[in-house]
């Protein structure tokens, strides 16, 4: 009896782990960096920083934003335009993005406009100033900065907008 | 007796589910597998199907080709070093990039001033806007702005600088991607692609600086920046005058910048117009907003 009992359990579990596997969603992160924010919305304090190639598994979704989960079982909301949809090994989260990407993505994981054409372009092109768009790209609002800015213009939820 | 029946139940529960898995199994292992391509024909195949068409272009190709428009912007225009006014336009900025339907973007999306009295702005794909000086003389208060930028973030978000390269370019480059998906660059494949490279450039500056978007991208624009800056909460109306200033000066400044690359400011006033009309709610203009303008502005030369 006990042993029946015991063979319930292992088996239910089983069919648990199953389950989780082969039917959570996950998504990829495509930006270079993207917070994980608290709450659904801009204004949410920050509880981490998320990377490009980055899978998480999909909990829930509410206006544009994923609750999801991180491989370090962490729970925040990410933006929906911040993430890709697909098919990503949740098994193999914790492992290099090599071995969680699709066959396609690995196919072209680092081709493409990239880097080294841009470098190859540059060595043609002297006249175009990407010094100027380096020191573009350091421009910076901050967080608190851009919610000072809100409040005291009352714009966004300070302004009674959703 | 009994355990052995339970067992068989669940073994053929497990077993149904196993099988009802397959497909999405296999599915996840063709996905999920390395790269099995192992000819260049088969690889050719993998570019091909996957990616045909400017939507097909990824977040980071987005940011490269980007950053090159730009280059050749801060070509053609110097840059106006005003650090606090700078400060402020980005700050405008990033408050409707947050409202928008794309606030997220490989690099995030950064504001420029460019030192030039030519009424225009300018906005690059990965999220690189410019607005000129002059431009920013018409501006009556940050409504105004706020309405100029998202629509300026609504091209952006939009990707109508992608729609802008001709598709046989895009073709020709992903065949090459494809073909080299199971290698390095060579030599050769690298200078193809510089050379498809500069011709995509060439048609996306083309589109910003000397013939301007198809009208349709403009109305949609349009649309998207009165949406946008009414959801941050700014009163678009702004927008509207701004227009009835460039239609006023229509016949000074015919054939530069804005004017060359717009359509006319008198058809999209009455569109921006009825789109006003139609929203649920008009935001306030706040004094508080308008004074924060002002003293930013002030130190506009």
């Amino acid at each position: 009896m006990k042993n029946s009992s015991r063979m319930n359990t292992l088996l239910v579990c089983v069919f648990i782990v199953l389950v989780t596997v082969l039917i959570a969603e996950t998504l990829m992160v495509k930006v270079q960096t993207t917070h994980l924010r608290k709450e659904p919305k801009f204004y949410a304090s920050t509880i981490a920083m998320l990377k490009a190639g980055e899978v998480v598994e999909k909990i829930s979704a509410a206006n544009g934003w994923y609750q999801v989960r991180t491989t370090t079982g962490i729970v925040g909301w990410l933006h929906s335009s911040a993430v890709q949809t697909g098919k990503f090994d949740l098994a193999a989260m914790d492992k290099p993005l090599t071995t969680k990407a699709t066959a396609d993505e690995i196919a072209l994981a680092g081709k493409g406009f990239n880097k080294k054409v841009e470098e190859n372009y540059k060595s043609k092109h002297s006249e175009a100033n990407f010094a100027g768009v380096d020191r573009m790209l350091k421009i910076k609002v901050s967080q608190s900065q851009l919610l000072k800015f809100l409040k005291d213009g009352k714009l966004g939820i300070y302004g009674g907008r959703p | 007796m009994r355990t052995q029946r339970k067992f068989q139940i669940w073994a053929c529960a497990l077993l149904i589910f196993g099988l009802m898995s397959c497909a999405t199994l296999e599915q996840q292992i063709d996905a999920i597998s390395p790269v099995k391509v192992s000819d260049a024909e088969a690889a050719v195949k993998v570019g091909k199907t996957l990616r045909d068409s400017f939507a097909d272009i990824n977040e980071e190709e987005e940011y490269y080709i980007g950053r090159a428009v730009s280059a050749l912007i801060l070509s053609k225009y110097s840059v106006y070093n005003n650090k606090a006014l700078t400060q402020y336009i980005n700050t405008v900025g990033q408050a409707v990039v947050v409202h928008s339907d794309r606030p997220e973007i490989y690099a995030g999306y950064h504001f420029l001033i460019l030192d030039t009295n030519e009424v225009n702005a300018l906005a690059a794909p990965g999220g690189f806007v410019f607005i000129t000086k002059g431009l920013l003389k018409r501006c009556k208060d940050e409504e105004v702005i706020a309405a100029i930028l998202a629509h300026e973030v609504g091209h952006v978000a939009a990707k109508h600088g992608l729609q802008s390269i001709k598709k046989s370019r895009l073709v020709d480059a992903f065949t090459i991607i494809g073909q080299e998906a199971t290698q390095r660059y060579g030599p050769q494949e690298l200078a193809q692609l510089t050379s498809i490279f500069e011709d995509v450039l060439a048609d996306i500056v083309e589109n910003l600086i000397e013939r301007g978007y198809d009208r349709k991208y403009e109305y949609e624009a349009d649309k998207l920046g009165v949406k946008v800056s009414a959801n941050t909460g700014f009163n678009p109306t702004g927008l509207v005058d701004f227009l009835q200033t460039m239609v006023d000066d229509y016949a000074g400044q015919s054939g530069k910048g804005w004017f060359k690359t717009h359509p006319s400011a008198k058809d999209r006033m009455d569109r921006v117009q009825k789109q006003i009309q139609g929203l649920k709610s008009i935001p306030e203009v706040q004094s508080v907003r308008t004074s924060r303008f002002k003293g930013a502005i002030q130190s506009l030369k």
